[in-house]
């Protein structure tokens, strides 16, 4: 039993302690005995999303990201479409969650087209969208992390990843923070995302087994920092008010 | 009489204890352009830059000292305009005529254009450009273009440009340029989570001869052709030891008494500003020599029998040269951890799974002490980079990491952020066991 775990442009997408997810994934899959691999994929590289069962693509600075745009129009961004709509597990971050949506207005007004793989748009907004977050999903977990965005999203009739307790979120708006889209996750958190939800971590890992045709059951670890990193968030944010 | 009332709010200010850029904001709110009139009769040394600004203007000034010249030089915690105006009011002498009067400011990236626009100096130093507390300074292409822009201010400074940072090479600048940097040094391999590896011209992922550490060293970009200026002053035969650096530069023998590839890059810095300003060789050289570490940059605290070196730590770049300075340690250590979130700090705490903590788990590690406001992120984060989370202790309070130093049988290097150093060490002194700075 094996997962691959693909960071699509690890030297452009890494400027917000992203590529720490794959980290964590990793760890926490040899931790149970799983082997993990992590896989480097970017400008010079193919991508073959048949080779991966779980491929995550982070935030940048615009420069990067930018340059990521051009390469995914070119070429991966269909295949990275095809692997999402196939139901398999990608997380994508901030400059990667807006650029996968339908389209994004750049902070000129250019409306430029995104990749279409999730259906959402994000527009600009006048000013960063900077803090810790807290938000809690439909069956109440909570997940913590820390924004940066200067992009508002909007998504639609799509599933939140949560609720905002506090925080900005999608788009300071409409009380909602990331979405999922089959086995996707877009989100403006890092953190990393999953330094902090183990849940969340977990999730991924048990569906891209079982997408493997590996009917696991996660055995437990020992969470006790990961819970205490989150309540130290939780508590600062409640004295802020 | 701006000048005159700002004195006399610093000597009250001085009196209470504290408060270093009130008195430059009260004197900004009577007269915007004050510095222009406090800089009079200054010839002015900028530094700024991410990382080493406060080392590298420390070496400058104890070199011009040491010429036996007047200087004057800012703290670190005063490098943006109000805390500049607050340091020349403070060496403010009405009706000064002294010749031969050099201030060495260091100044907060953001800060610059605005300084520039006030003061005309002699030279500008830059020493780097790396990605720092993304909540505060944003995007490494919004500081670039902070510094052109107050370089454009003053096209007669001279700039002293660290070479080998691919963002300050054939700068848009009519100033007279002057490039220290490392002549082929270190293997041509850049780690994948590197920033400004793509042109910041036009894009296109740089081809390197040699990586001195992060991003630094020979790059060409094949496509435009932005490449690495010719080098007026040449770093060769390297000799690192945990204690200092031995180097040629240019040919001359050069030791700095601080540890650390970067602080090689500061002492080149220092010595050429000083070579450019026509000071004796020797004088500089013998005050490299004696660079003692200061606040952070590997100052020795004893507790009990053990040595703690302190390491102030604020970006993956910086942080990552702590680290393989620490590395080059083969006797087995202990590590301390204080990670902190305010302000000072960068209050996003995910820049440290961009810094290699990796490797130290590839060293001699006896135990790992961890405290500070986020210690369980930081207790995370090295436990996935692959440190024994059986010898890890996490600490709730200062007293509970003292007690825990005091049960080290190795000496300790200590990680720590802003905030974190200056609380801790406050603390430390409280108990008598470090000296008040």
């Amino acid at each position: 039993m094996k997962l691959e775990i693909c960071i699509l442009y690890p030297d452009l997408l890494n400027s917000y302690g992203d590529t720490g997810n794959s980290s964590i994934l990793a760890h926490r899959a040899r931790e149970r005995g799983i082997e993990a691999e992590i896989h480097h994929v970017s400008l010079a590289d193919t991508f073959d999303p048949k080779k991966y069962d779980v491929v995550l693509v982070g935030g940048g600075q615009f420069h990067e990201q930018s340059i990521v745009a051009a390469d995914l129009r070119a070429s991966k961004g269909a295949l990275l479409k095809e692997y999402v709509h196939a139901g398999k597990v990608t997380l994508l971050i901030c400059g990667a969650y807006q650029l996968a949506g339908d389209y994004y207005v750049d902070d000129h007004g250019n409306r430029e087209d995104g990749l279409g793989i999730l259906p959402v748009y994000s527009k600009p907004c006048v000013e960063r969208m900077i803090g810790d977050i807290v938000i809690k999903d439909e069956d109440g977990t909570v997940y913590t992390g820390f924004e940066n965005h200067l992009g508002k999203t909007y998504i639609g009739d799509l599933q939140p990843l949560g609720k905002v307790i506090s925080g900005f979120g999608n788009n300071g708006e409409d009380g909602y923070e990331g979405c999922r889209f089959k086995n996707t996750i877009g989100t403006y958190l890092h953190g990393p995302l999953l330094s902090k939800n183990p849940e969340l971590a977990d999730w991924m890992i048990k569906t891209a087994l079982t997408l493997k045709g590996h009917d696991v059951a996660l055995t437990e670890l020992d969470d006790s920092w990961e819970k205490a990193a989150k309540d130290v968030v939780l508590r600062k944010v409640r004295e802020a008010g | 009489m701006t000048i005159f009332l700002t004195k006399i709010l610093i000597f009250l200010l001085r009196l209470r204890g504290g408060g270093s850029s009130l008195p430059g904001k009260f004197a900004l709110r009577l007269n915007k352009r004050i510095l222009t009139k406090l800089a009079q009769g200054w010839q002015v040394i900028l530094v700024t830059g991410t990382n080493g600004k406060t080392t590298t203007s420390d070496m400058v000034y104890k070199a011009l000292i040491a010429e036996g010249f007047h200087v004057m030089n800012n703290s670190a915690g005063a490098n943006m305009t109000p805390g500049i105006v607050s340091t020349f009011a403070k060496h403010h002498k009405f009706g000064d005529r002294r010749p031969n009067r050099y201030a060495v400011i260091e100044v907060d990236e953001a800060y610059m254009r605005e300084v520039t626009s006030m003061i005309t100096p002699e030279m500008i130093v830059v020493t780097n450009i790396f990605r720092d507390q993304l909540d505060r300074f944003g995007e490494t292409t919004t500081t670039y273009k902070f510094i052109l822009d107050a370089i454009k201010n003053v096209p007669s400074a001279k700039l002293i440009l660290n070479g080998d940072e691919s963002m300050l090479g054939n700068m848009p600048v009519s100033n007279d340029c002057v490039y220290l940097g490392f002549e082929n040094y270190g293997e041509a391999v850049i780690a994948a989570n590197t920033e400004s590896i793509f042109c910041r011209d036009c894009k296109t992922r740089y081809e390197y001869e040699s990586v001195v550490f992060n991003h630094l060293g020979a790059y060409r970009c094949p496509k435009c052709g932005h490449a690495r200026p010719k080098l007026d002053y040449g770093v060769t035969d390297v000799m690192l030891s945990p204690k200092e650096s031995t180097f040629l530069l240019n040919g001359d023998e050069v030791t700095v008494g601080v540890p650390g590839l970067y602080n090689i890059y500061n002492a080149t810095t220092a010595y050429v500003v000083a070579d450019q300003l026509g000071l004796d060789r020797s004088t500089i050289k013998n005050s490299l020599a004696t660079q003692e570490s200061k606040f952070g940059r590997f100052e020795k605290v004893t507790v009990g029998e053990r040595d703690m070196r302190l390491l102030l730590i604020k970006n993956p770049a910086g942080c990552n040269q702590c680290i393989d300075t620490v590395a080059i340690d083969q006797d087995e250590v202990s590590l301390l951890f204080l990670l902190n979130d305010k302000y000072a700090d960068g209050t996003d705490v995910s820049w440290i799974y961009d810094a290699h903590f990796e490797k130290l788990a590839a060293m001699n590690v006896s135990k790992v002490i961890i405290g500070g406001d986020r210690a369980y992120d930081m207790a995370i984060r090295l436990k996935v980079a692959g440190l024994d989370r059986m010898n890890f202790t996490i600490c709730k309070s200062y007293d509970e990491v003292l007690e825990a130093v005091a049960k080290q049988e190795r000496d300790l290097y200590v990680f720590m952020t802003y905030t974190a150093m200056t609380s801790f060490r406050g603390y430390l002194v409280d108990k008598g066991l470090a000296k008040k700075i």
